[in-house]
């Protein structure tokens, strides 16, 4: 049988392939743990899927051909992390790094370094991590001050991240780093891509509320970076950033939904019929439905060639409402199982609560998308 | 449609709907062709123009030529619309017997016949043609009376001409009745939103224009958030030919019109509160659309009370 991997045909006709060979593939797909596992379980998980729809070419279908890739459309890659996330074979989260990361290589990387780079990244071989907040730098981004320095070896960087996602896990990182003057803000901001194992760099791993520590603090100690290995323009890495951010707030949400679609279904299968409101499990499902539209037009829009910016903002302040309401309705609906289920159910239902509670502040909070909104699609001017 | 077609129909919709409402309203439509273009491309001239029609609070019977088509109608302009909060059809029949109560548009009173959908004791539909003489035709005040609805009433005896509805036709005519009064909501909210907008731009206090306080930026996009969420719902509705996409359509355009109509209230406020303001026109006509064919929180309650049912959420629109 010959199949179109590229997507570049008929969308129905990739997702009924992928359908077929993930049935096919069920056994060697499953996870090995129950429940949510942990996260070493959920990365070496998320490893083996990669590495096999890699190998069957699923994982290369909407990628450029020139990184590994078989080209085609992008909804390919929408479709891949959705029916991934519906079978309950990846942690969306952690999946969507893909979606984040390659595309920022791909547009800012020299050629050579994203053909070489970005195929151990889509097959599972590698981890990616994205140095961006710093301590005294969260929503205000251009303020950063990880220094880096030109030196006859390369740049010196030198300086401290955090609420690095998978950075103990990562084997490279897309890293922010001040080239200019601090005064120079934004002008100032260069984008490198960094080796984990350099000389000079920790990591320390941050404990979260859910349990799962998956994001981290990064030291950065005299770590030497090749001049290679800028990516876009020096002093241009604010570009790097804003390009970056509306991926962050598109595929990624896209199999976020898919997520949240999954378990409010398990929710409606597994709650006693008496513990659910009508009139706010419906509006919990509105909400779902709607936000799921947003995004699917999101997706087709990316898919078109259109380039995403600020009203992806909108995306993620309805991610963050949306993820929020199903997650309320959990606590009140399974209650127990949230408060003192000891079971690895329950545990998951538990750590998903509670991670619920950090969509209105990653990836831009709540409050800065809020600002993008005013600023940039109501026009309402400076807000001082 | 093409798009050249298209900008010019919206460029006829925009004007009709900037100059004219109630009757003169229908007679523009009539003569821009509105039946030969939702034959044509119903989804471009029903978004369009229950779009500028709630952007602009003006009204016509074209949600009655709406249903009508969806019930395989020709003669729709004057299609009875159920009660307020209600979507079964007005009409009911025993024997001979036909007990009307409804609601129609104001252009119902320069016609000869009304088209009264009607249920029968034997759970079939009927669609009724009945003279306008043999119903009372009464103006509904109420909180929004530019809309210029009236109660329609009546008991009819003896023949009155009657047709056969296939089943789920009266179905159908709800459900593309939903769509269009969800696309008049969204455009009242888009209404509201700009109103607000250019309120607070404008408005100098503290030596800043209001604009400038977060409190009140962020109010304001909410409000936008709002929209595009509806008008996501409805773009999703419109591809995904389940019924219950178009219900829920309707529901979180309601509700997210009232949550425009909060936030941009408070944006205005003291000048949002007058009549010499046309803000309180777009809040009037948001409660009133936000119960016609169902309100919000009936829509919502009967999903609920379903997917309780089925123990399942509905069908997915794909990728």
């Amino acid at each position: 049988m010959t199949v179109d991997r590229s997507g570049a045909g008929d969308l129905a006709e990739f997702r009924r392939s992928l359908d077929a060979w993930l049935d096919a593939q069920a056994p060697a797909l499953a996870p090995a743990f129950e429940g949510a596992g942990t996260l070493d379980d959920q990365m070496a998980q998320l490893a083996k899927v990669k590495r096999l729809a890699f190998d069957a070419g699923w994982m290369r279908a909407g990628w450029p051909e020139r990184v590994g890739g078989l080209g085609g459309s992008t909804l390919t890659r929408a479709y891949l992390g959705e029916a991934l996330t519906a079978r309950d074979l990846v942690e969306p989260g952690l999946y969507s790094m893909t979606e984040v990361l390659a595309p920022t290589m791909i547009d800012y990387a020299a050629p050579e370094l994203a053909a070489a780079m970005v195929p151990a990244l889509l097959s599972g071989d590698e981890t990616w991590c994205q140095g961006f907040s710093e301590p005294d730098t969260g929503s205000n981004l251009a303020a950063l001050a990880c220094r880096a320095e030109r030196s006859d070896r390369g740049w010196r960087v030198n300086g401290q991240k955090v609420w690095t996602s998978l950075a103990q896990f990562a084997d490279r990182c897309v890293l922010l780093t001040r080239t200019g003057t601090v005064e120079s803000a934004h002008r100032g901001i260069t984008a490198l891509f960094v080796d984990m194992d350099s000389p000079g760099i920790t990591v320390r791993p941050i404990g979260t509320m859910h349990g799962s520590p998956e994001f981290s603090e990064l030291f950065l100690d005299d770590v030497v970076v090749p001049f290679s290995r800028t990516l876009g323009e020096e002093g241009g890495g604010w570009a790097v950033a804003m390009d970056l951010l509306p991926y962050e707030r598109s595929t990624s949400l896209w199999h976020r939904a898919a997520f949240l679609h999954r378990r409010l279904g398990e929710l409606l299968e597994s709650a006693p019929p008496s513990a659910l409101d009508p009139a706010r499990l419906g509006e919990v499902t509105q909400l779902l439905y709607a936000f799921r539209a947003r995004s699917r037009a999101t997706q087709h829009r990316m898919a078109d060639g259109d380039r995403l910016g600020p009203e992806t903002s909108i995306d993620k302040v309805l991610l963050a409402t949306t993820e929020q309401a199903v997650f309320d309705l959990v606590a009140d609906a399974l209650a127990a199982e949230v408060t003192v289920g000891d079971d690895p159910v329950s545990g998951r239902w538990r750590s998903e609560y509670l991670y619920s509670r950090a969509a209105s502040i990653y990836g831009g909070s709540a409050e800065i998308q809020r600002n993008i909104i005013a600023r940039r699609l109501l026009d309402l001017g400076d807000d001082r | 449609m093409d798009a050249d077609d298209l900008a010019l129909f919206e460029r006829s919709l925009r004007d009709a709907t900037g100059r004219a409402t109630g009757g003169a309203l229908d007679a523009a439509l009539d003569d821009l062709g509105l039946d030969d273009a939702l034959a044509d491309d119903e989804r471009s001239a029903v978004s369009l123009l229950f779009g500028l029609q709630g952007e602009a609070c003006v009204t016509s019977s074209a949600l009655s030529l709406v249903m009508a088509r969806a019930l395989g109608r020709s003669d729709g302009w004057a299609t009875v619309l159920p009660v307020v909060g209600d979507s079964v059809p007005p009409g009911t029949i025993d024997g001979d017997h036909l007990h009307v109560d409804g609601l129609a548009p104001s252009g119902l009173v320069g016609r000869t016949a009304a088209l009264v959908v009607a249920s029968t004791g034997a759970g079939r539909t009927v669609a009724c043609t009945v003279p306008t003489t043999s119903l009372e035709l009464r103006p509904v005040i109420g909180v929004d009376p530019d809309l210029g609805l009236l109660r329609v009433t009546g008991d009819v005896d003896g023949a009155v001409e009657r047709a056969d509805l296939p089943d789920g036709a009266w179905g159908a005519a709800i459900a593309h009745g939903r769509l269009a009064v969800a696309h008049e909501l969204v455009g009242c909210a888009r209404a509201m939103l700009d109103l607000a907008c250019e309120h607070a731009r404008g408005r100098i206090q503290f030596d800043r224009p209001i604009a400038s306080f977060q409190a009140v930026r962020h109010r304001l996009a909410e409000t936008l958030v709002a929209v595009a969420m509806a008008e996501a719902m409805l773009d999703a509705a419109w591809l995904d030919p389940g019924p219950e996409a178009s219900t829920m359509a309707k529901a979180v355009a309601g509700r997210q019109a009232r949550t425009a109509a909060r936030h941009c209230q408070q944006v205005l406020a003291g000048i949002g509160f007058t009549v010499e303001h046309p803000f309180h026109r777009y809040v009037r006509r948001t409660l009133v659309l936000d119960a016609l064919l169902g309100t919000t929180a009936s829509l919502t309650t009967s999903l609920g009370t379903s997917l309780l049912r089925d123990g399942r959420l509905p069908p997915l629109l794909p990728l």
